[in-house]
């Protein structure tokens, strides 16, 4: 290996290269044509490849199928998690309860392969209820009863870990088989039936937000709630219906999470709520609500998927792998209250 | 043109990029060091513990880091761990990074002992030797999955048994006590509680509460001030280890109990020895972690060089008092 002064190294300058990817992206046209929005996904497309690279040159056996099998495989829980976080965002809400109703969906999804000896065609379906339930309350919540969703979700995200442990009897269940195969690498292909669901979700769901009246309305509820319902348009099932949404996917998210242990957690996907807020803000999107992409925020869950499994592979210390991810996250943020200031400046 | 000139100028990103490498270049690069000797043909090690919150862990791989230090011509070594206790999906991944990096053995703490088991077969079966230490895997999944996964620990239960009878010395018959218990699907977990319940039932004493901490200090401190709450003659807290132990010693400290309520533990971390000195925790177990990686590192290194067969291997704990430090 080279002999490289010590910023070259890969947790120092990984930051540094995000950063510059960053900017670059930053320096495209403002005005929405394809080729911008392009434009943004191709930074953040840019930031992955430097990484991929970064790692191969200092890692040993990343640059493999086996690596990358393995990144895959890993991401499909956050990915669909941030597929609906990103709605909840673009609305200018939050959900903080997503990850805990993962847990409890996951407990749902036990119960009924478990001690009610269900197929996973049927527990699935249910776990995804449970979470939808959880997204409805949240959602009813928060505009019926004008509460902020930060302290509903908040709220929620401690009712449904509860939930979870009650379903679980605070113990993890083992399933085996019967859950295994939808994140085991199907044979020749390396990556995992999860994966390709939770790509397809991002596809649906970018389509979705950029294509239907409903993405539309979404975003105008985010930029501007007052001129929406002045407008005309019927803000509060749409609010609602973002949340179900996220819900639901963490429902989703339960299964893969579950696939990957064969078993089911009480504590499943702890702290996932801010891993997914982190990939929404480095995917893009503001957390000002108003602008967004559902393809933004996966290239996120990649990116950060990415740098950790090379920070892994490395063998770095603990330390200093927090400090590198929360740095990228604060550096991603701080990019794009700037990008946003500077579109307010500059002439139309 | 100017207006980008003008942009640039005013770049607090920028100065934030440079700050960022400036901080970083100080930190301390001791990890790095490991990849560049795969290429010499030693066997790389991974050691993949629980949560380095924990500061047994954080001895566990101090342990084993001063081994690989010795013995640096023999193998390689790759140390990682996870943000706390019950974080078993990023355990898993960790499992599946050095499988996918191209380690030549694992070993691993598990932080569950039947959710990891799927991924520690794949390891198995991509020819990588897997050694179980610290908290047992569980027998049936092992089965189930076809894994042979030898176990280098000790037995929790006789020692959990020898704290909770120097405890037991000092308690009459028909008092009340309860105990803190870890993450509950982990064996050693399991184990440790059922020493102590062992050394109670002995010693005629009520065990009035059994609840969870999940190995966490945190936690434990709100368990036990839910305890002492619930039961105001407590006469004792039986922590299954010494995070929770430290936990309860708040707990009791803040409601005044100090002379009441006797506490012990289990790990002999370092912070519990002073509270051992001056009797605010009665006694703990040593489990040797620093050499507990090491013999588990010994027995990867012994299978990979083809001289021994994998099989299980108990190894010692001895009680901790204050009289013995």
């Amino acid at each position: 290996m080279p002999d490289l002064p010590l910023f070259a190294l890969p947790p120092y300058s990984a930051p540094l290269f995000i950063f510059s990817s960053l900017i670059l992206k930053i320096n495209m046209p403002s005005r929405p044509s394809i080729l911008s929005r392009f434009g943004e996904s191709l930074g953040l497309v840019g930031v992955l490849v430097l990484l991929v690279i970064l790692f191969g040159i200092f890692g040993t056996n990343f640059l493999t199928a086996s690596t990358f099998h393995q990144i895959a495989n890993q991401v499909p829980a956050l990915a669909v998690i941030a597929v609906g976080m990103t709605f909840v965002i673009i609305t200018a809400g939050i959900d903080l309860s997503v990850g805990s109703v993962m847990g409890f969906a996951g407990a749902m999804l036990g119960l009924a392969m478990m001690d009610w000896g269900w197929p996973l065609l049927f527990a699935l379906p249910l776990g995804m209820l449970a979470g939808l339930a959880c997204g409805l309350v949240n959602g009813w919540v928060s505009v019926r009863l004008a509460v902020p969703s930060f302290i509903v979700t908040l709220g929620m995200m401690l009712i449904a870990r509860g939930l979870a442990y009650l379903g679980t009897d605070s113990q993890t269940k083992y399933i085996g088989k019967p859950v295994e195969w939808l994140g085991a690498s199907i044979p020749g292909i390396g990556i995992s039936w999860a994966f390709l669901f939770s790509v397809l979700t991002v596809i649906v769901g970018q389509i979705i937000l950029s294509r239907t009246v409903f993405g539309r309305y979404v975003k105008v509820i985010g930029a501007n709630e007052e001129t929406a319902t002045l407008s005309g348009i019927n803000t509060r099932p749409i609010k609602v219906t973002v949340f179900a949404i996220a819900g639901a996917l963490a429902g989703l998210a339960a299964a893969f999470g579950s696939s990957k242990l064969a078993s089911v957690d009480p504590n499943a996907g702890e702290g996932m709520e801010l891993n997914a807020i982190a990939a929404v803000v480095i995917g893009g999107t503001s957390l000002m609500g108003g602008r967004g992409s559902v393809v933004g925020s996966f290239l996120g869950v990649l990116i950060m998927a990415t740098l950790g499994a090379g920070l892994a592979n490395i063998g770095v210390n603990e330390p200093v792998k927090l400090l590198v991810t929360g740095l990228v996250i604060v550096g991603a943020a701080i990019f794009d209250a700037w990008r946003a200031n500077r579109m307010k400046q500059l002439p139309s | 043109m100017k207006s980008i000139s003008r942009h640039f100028s005013s770049f607090p990103p920028l100065l934030f990029c440079l700050g960022t490498v400036l901080l970083l270049s100080a930190c301390d690069e001791s990890g790095e060091k490991t990849s560049d000797a795969d290429t010499d043909g030693k066997p790389v090690v991974a050691l993949v513990m629980k949560s380095l919150a924990n500061e047994f862990f954080k001895t566990m791989e101090d342990g084993a880091r001063a081994h690989q230090a010795e013995n640096g011509e023999s193998y390689s070594l790759i140390a990682n761990g996870i943000k706390n206790e019950t974080d078993l999906a990023q355990q898993v991944a960790l499992v599946e990074q050095m499988v996918s990096r191209g380690v030549d053995a694992i070993v691993i703490a598990p932080a569950d002992s039947k959710a990891l088991v799927p991924a520690l077969k794949k390891a198995q079966d991509a020819g990588i030797v897997v050694i179980n230490i610290d908290n047992k895997l569980d027998r049936a999944v092992l089965a189930e999955t076809g894994a042979i996964i030898p176990f280098v620990g000790p037995d929790n239960r006789e020692g959990a048994k020898a704290v909770g009878e120097v405890l037991a010395a000092t308690l009459e018959a028909g008092a009340k006590v309860a105990i803190l218990e870890g993450v509950p699907t982990a064996f050693n977990a399991q184990q440790r509680r059922a020493g102590f319940e062992d050394a109670m039932k002995a010693a005629e004493a009520e065990i009035v509460s059994v609840q969870s901490a999940q190995w966490e200090m945190e936690k434990a401190n709100t368990v036990s001030s839910g305890i002492l709450t619930s039961h105001p003659d407590l006469a004792a807290i039986l922590a299954s280890n010494d995070s929770m132990a430290l936990g309860a010693a708040a707990a009791v400290k803040a409601s005044g109990k100090q002379d009441q309520v006797k506490i012990v533990g289990f790990d002999n971390i370092s912070a519990v020895q002073a509270m051992i000195k001056d009797g605010r925790i009665l006694a703990t177990a040593d489990q040797h972690g620093g050499k507990l990686a090491v013999f588990g590192i010994e027995a990867a290194l012994k299978i990979l060089s083809g001289e021994g067969q994998p099989e299980d291997k108990t190894t010692p704990v001895d009680l901790v008092t204050k009289e013995s430090l």
